[in-house]
């Protein structure tokens, strides 16, 4: 499974962006990035989660997640994102500060 | 800016000006309780006089915060856990969003003579412990939102402190509530980072206020001690020079430009709102610093008028640099220290500002303060659809 992530905005306005392989990953993490995966739900998910109020410093994702059989993309803010697909997020957060991508370093 | 209504008194139907009052903007609003009292003086009818008292009560509002606790989760507000008046709960984000939020409070109410958010004593909800490592801070359009930092990554990986530490980045955020009320500033490109650059404005003042610093000692830095000592960084972001807040192997370099010549137009934050607003929070820097003294007193009141009654929803760097040049020649003189200052920090920026509210007399009041026949009518039509 391959998933392109990328988050920007927020209050500091930084790009946080890069592509996972889970055939990269240890076997561990692998499973526990596809078992996210499932747990959102996420071939299912709106390809838009919009706002529903006004804000400000809100962080802004972008997903897109294939394997050999599916492909799906979304896009949110956060306001009205399923709370089963926040661990997710955090992951891919994590492993794209760590190695899988980075911040924009201009 | 078109000014040329304001000399004229406009008395309009009560039934209008209470529509306006119900449904529209805190400017709107202020202008037609303005109107209204002048109308039921004219017609000395008492009706309207008892009309104008209750809505001036119910208009009296205060200071009412509430702090929650999102207890690691995403759902908003979450549990209440402090409300007006409560004592400490032994609980340091709780404590600082409720400080926090008092402390920003009264600059606008002590300062600027503004109850809460919306002019009418809203109460101030804030949310701590949002969600697991959620290195942020939000206004969500009604709230305050904060997480904990990077709490859920080992020490030695940790970038974030938690967002509620910072008074100026809580400050911040309620101004942003404030913004939604006045100006409204789409938050796209130019408009988008000058609603943040006045969120950064107001943030640092209060902090400043807080610190009793004046514009040469306060150090103009947004988010000082938010990043931890992983970083190589001082804050989030400089007022004073943008783009040196940090510069990290990991974070990168601080992106801020400081000069219109570097402005970025980014495919994404919003078109990159929170890095073009380094060059309008420089601008204020500059016409600060080159003016002295405590920030939040003129150069502060100077944006606060420019924010509340002239800036609209799709504002520019350029209209917001004539109008806080004219708003500086109402308030204090045209060719005054005030307005010179104004004219340099912009100018600093690569931007020349224009003051188009001149000649009128130099009355010294602010014009957009008397009511005219133009915004009421405006405000009737855009409720009326
Ligand atoms: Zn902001």
């Amino acid at each position: 499974m391959r998933i392109y992530f990328e988050r920007s905005g927020g209050f500091m306005g930084l790009r946080l962006a890069g592509t996972v392989d889970t055939d990269g990953l240890p076997a561990e993490d692998a499973d526990s990035l596809v078992e996210m995966v499932e747990s959102a739900d996420f071939f299912n998910l709106p390809a838009q989660l919009l706002p529903d109020t006004e804000g400000g410093d809100r962080f802004q994702y972008k997903l897109m997640v294939e394997d050999e059989a599916r492909r799906h993309s979304i896009e949110t803010d956060g306001s009205s994102v399923p709370a089963s697909l926040w661990p997710l997020l955090r992951r891919l957060t994590i492993l794209t500060r760590a190695g899988h991508g980075g911040f924009d370093t201009n | 800016m078109s000014n040329h209504y304001h000399s004229i008194f406009c008395i309009l139907p009560p039934h209008m000006l209470q529509e306006i009052i119900e449904h529209g903007t805190p400017m709107q609003r202020r202008m037609a309780l303005k109107n209204l009292t002048i109308g039921a003086q004219v017609r000395g009818r008492r009706h309207d006089l008892t009309q104008f008292a209750k809505l001036q009560e119910e208009a009296a509002g205060g200071l009412n915060r509430t702090v929650f606790d999102a207890q690691h989760g995403s759902a908003l507000p979450g549990r209440k856990v402090r409300g007006e008046g409560d004592p400490p709960v032994g609980d340091p984000a709780v404590e600082e969003a409720y400080d926090g939020a008092g402390i920003t409070y009264q600059m606008y109410k002590e300062v600027y003579g503004r109850d809460s958010i919306d002019g009418r004593g809203m109460p101030l909800n804030s949310t701590v412990h949002y969600q697991k490592g959620y290195d942020n801070a939000f206004w969500n359009g009604e709230q305050m939102v904060y997480g904990d930092g990077d709490e859920d990554l080992p020490i030695s990986e940790r970038l974030f402190n938690r967002f509620s530490a910072s008074l100026d980045i809580m400050a911040h955020e309620l101004t942003h509530g404030v913004i939604q009320a006045e100006a409204g500033l789409v938050y796209r490109d130019e408009p988008g980072a000058l609603n943040e650059s006045m969120a950064d404005v107001f943030g640092s003042l209060v902090k400043q206020r807080s610190l009793g610093q004046d514009a040469r000692t306060a150090d103009w830095i947004i988010g000082a001690g938010l990043l931890t000592s992983n970083v190589n960084g001082v804050g989030l972001r400089s007022m004073k020079a943008p783009g040196t807040a940090y510069d990290d192997p990991v974070l990168g370099k601080d992106p801020q430009p400081s000069h219109m010549a570097d402005y970025k137009s980014l495919p994404y934050d919003n078109g990159g709102v929170h890095i073009n607003s380094g060059i309008p929070n420089h601008a204020f820097y500059v016409a600060a610093y080159e003016l002295g003294g405590r920030s939040w007193e003129k150069m502060g009141k100077i944006w606060y008028v420019a924010l509340c009654d002239k800036l609209n929803r799709t504002s520019q760097f350029q209209a917001a640099a004539d109008i806080t040049l004219a708003v500086a020649g109402d308030l204090y003189g045209r060719g005054s220290l005030e307005q010179g200052a104004v004219a340099k920090g912009w100018q600093e920026v690569g931007i020349v500002a224009q003051d188009s509210g001149g000649g009128d007399g130099g009355s010294g009041g602010t014009p957009s303060e008397l009511p005219g026949c133009l915004p009421m009518v405006k405000a009737i039509m855009r409720l009326r659809g």
